[in-house]
C-alpha cells in the first residue's frame, strides 16, 4: 500500500521525465538481471558435468604426482581417494548433485606443513588439469574463486626460510 | 654503454639462472634459494621507471617469482619509439620475501626528429617498494586489495647536445625553468585481480614533482611543489601467461615552456615462463614540450619490453 501511495504521488508531483527514463532504465536492467539468473546453468553444467569433473580430478591428481615441488606430501597418501574426495568437493562447490564426504581443509592439511609456493604449486596443477580437460580459461577461474581462499586453510607455513637451508620434515 | 652491457650479461644469466638449465617449471628451484614460487603474471613487468608494473603504472605486485619464503630478479631493457622521441630503459630489481622490492634504472631520452632533434636526456631512478597487506589474488572472498607503498628517487642527469638545436649552453633542466634535477616521487598502489571476471584493477595515486617523469627536471615556474597524481591500470587475463588492457597516468603541469597532458598504454603482457616477460604496447604520452617546438602532436608510437629473470 505504501508503495502505490508512493506512487501516486509521483506520478503526481515529484517525477520529472528524467526520473521517469531512469525508473525505466532500472526495471529493464532488473528484468534482464532475473533472466539471466534464471536461466544460466550451473558451474558444474558449463564446464561439462560429470564426465569433465571426472576428467579434472584424474589429471588434478596426475598433475601433482609429476610435481616434484609437492608430489613428496603425497608419499603416505592413498592417491585413489584423494581423485574422488576432490572429485566430490569440485562436483559440489560448482552445483553439481554431489556432496562433499572428505575432512575440511583445515583438518585436512593440519599435519603438512604447506608454504605459499607449494600452494601456488598446487594451484598451477590445478590450472594444468584444466588445460588438459580443454576447460576455458575465465571458467577455471570462476572455480579459482571458490578455491582461493582456502588458502588460509591450507598455508601453515608463513616462516621464513634462509636461502640454502631446508625445512626440517613432519 | 659499458652499464648497458653489464645489465645485458645480468639479464642472460638471471634468465639461466632461473631456468636452471631446463624450462621445466614444476621442479623445486633451490640455485641460491629462489624458489619461483608465485603464479605466472604476479611479479608484474618492468615499467617504465624499472617498479614491477605495467608499462606506464606500477602494481602492488612485488617483483620477482620468489614466494614470501624466498626471492627473485630481473632484468630489463624497455625500448620506446613515439613521433619525435626515442626513450630505451634498462634496468634490474630484486623482490625479497614477496615484500620488498628494490630496482635501479636507467632512462636515455634521445630526440630524433623535429625542431629539438639531437638533444638527449639521462635520468636514473632508484625505487623501493613496500607491500603491506591484502592479497590481490587470494583475497577472492574479501573486497580489499593488495595494497603497496613506493618511493622513487630519481636523478636526472643532465641535457645533452644543446648547441645542435641552438640551446648551446643548456646543460640541465634547471636552465629550462625546472626546480631542480633530483628528487622523489611517492606513491600508494592498491591492486585487485577479480578472478571470476578474469578482470586486474589497479589504482595508483602519487606525490610527484617530476616533468615527463623527470627526463625534464623537477617542478618548474608554474608549480613548485608536489602534486598529487592518480594512475590506473584495467587488464583482462586472457590466460594465466597473458594479459591485454590499458593503463592511465596522469602528470603535474609545472613548466611553462611544456604542456605536459596525461600518457596512456594499451598493452598485451605475456610471461611465457617465469622466467621471462615480454610487452607490447602502444605508448602516448601527449605533447612534450609543445610550446617550443610547435609541435603539438601526441608523442605516441610502439612500446616494447623484454624482462628476464626468476
Amino acid at each position: 500500500m505504501i508503495k502505490l501511495h508512493n506512487l501516486r504521488e509521483a506520478l503526481m508531483n515529484r517525477m520529472r521525465p528524467g526520473d521517469w527514463f531512469l525508473q525505466g532504465v532500472q526495471l529493464v536492467v532488473f528484468m534482464c538481471a532475473m533472466a539471466v539468473a534464471h536461466a544460466s546453468p550451473t558451474l558444474y553444467e558449463r564446464i561439462g558435468g560429470e564426465a569433465k569433473i571426472k576428467l579434472i580430478a584424474e589429471e588434478f591428481t596426475n598433475a601433482i604426482l609429476a610435481d616434484d615441488r609437492i608430489n613428496f606430501t603425497f608419499a603416505e597418501s592413498d592417491v585413489k581417494k584423494f581423485t574422488k574426495l576432490f572429485h566430490e568437493q569440485l562436483c559440489a562447490l560448482t552445483g553439481g548433485p554431489c556432496k562433499y564426504t572428505g575432512r575440511d581443509m583445515h583438518e585436512a592439511h593440519a599435519k603438512l606443513a604447506i608454504n605459499d609456493a607449494q600452494f601456488n604449486a598446487i594451484a598451477e596443477d590445478l590450472y594444468v588439469a584444466f588445460e588438459k580437460a580443454h576447460v576455458p580459461y575465465h571458467l577455471q577461474n570462476k572455480v579459482m574463486v571458490m578455491l582461493a581462499p582456502m588458502e588460509k586453510d591450507i598455508v601453515k607455513d608463513r616462516g621464513f626460510v634462509a636461502p640454502g637451508t631446508t625445512r626440517p620434515p613432519r | 654503454m659499458k652499464r648497458m652491457s653489464v645489465v645485458t650479461t645480468l639479464a642472460v644469466a638471471l634468465g639461466s639462472i632461473g631456468s636452471g638449465g631446463a624450462l621445466a617449471e614444476n621442479q623445486t628451484d633451490n640455485m641460491l634459494g629462489a624458489d619461483r614460487g608465485k603464479l605466472h603474471l604476479t611479479a608484474g613487468f618492468s615499467d617504465l621507471e624499472g617498479a614491477g608494473g605495467g608499462g606506464l603504472v606500477p602494481l602492488a605486485f612485488i617483483t620477482g617469482y620468489g614466494s614470501n619464503q624466498s626471492w627473485g630478479a630481473n632484468a630489463h631493457f624497455t625500448n620506446i619509439q613515439l613521433r619525435n622521441l626515442h626513450l630505451f630503459t634498462y634496468g634490474v630489481a630484486v623482490g625479497a620475501l614477496d615484500r620488498v622490492e628494490l630496482s635501479a634504472t636507467r632512462q636515455q631520452l634521445d630526440i630524433t626528429s623535429g625542431p629539438l632533434d639531437g638533444l638527449g636526456v639521462m635520468q636514473d631512478v632508484y625505487g623501493l617498494k613496500v607491500k603491506l597487506f591484502g592479497d590481490a589474488i587470494y583475497g577472492q572472498d574479501s573486497f580489499l586489495p593488495q595494497v603497496s607503498v613506493g618511493a622513487q628517487y630519481k636523478h636526472n642527469d643532465g641535457i645533452k647536445h644543446g648547441e645542435a638545436v641552438g640551446l648551446a649552453g643548456v646543460i640541465n633542466p634547471q636552465q629550462l625553468g625546472a626546480q631542480a634535477e633530483h628528487s622523489t616521487d611517492f606513491y600508494l598502489a592498491l591492486t585487485k585481480v577479480f578472478l571470476g571476471e578474469s578482470v586486474l584493477v589497479n589504482a595508483v595515486v602519487r606525490e610527484t614533482k617530476a616533468n615527463q617523469f623527470g627526463l625534464l627536471g623537477f617542478g618548474g615556474d608554474r608549480h613548485r611543489g608536489y602534486s598529487t597524481k592518480p594512475e590506473g591500470t584495467l587488464a583482462y587475463l586472457v590466460t594465466r601467461r597473458l594479459a591485454v588492457g590499458g593503463e592511465i597516468r596522469t602528470g603535474p603541469h609545472n613548466l611553462g615552456i611544456d604542456d605536459q597532458g596525461n600518457g596512456w598504454t594499451l598493452f598485451v603482457g605475456w610471461t611465457p615462463t617465469k622466467n621471462l616477460s615480454l610487452v607490447a604496447a602502444y605508448l602516448n604520452i601527449g605533447s612534450v614540450l609543445g610550446p617550443v617546438t610547435q609541435v603539438t602532436r601526441h608523442q605516441d608510437g610502439p612500446y616494447l619490453s623484454v624482462q628476464a629473470g626468476f
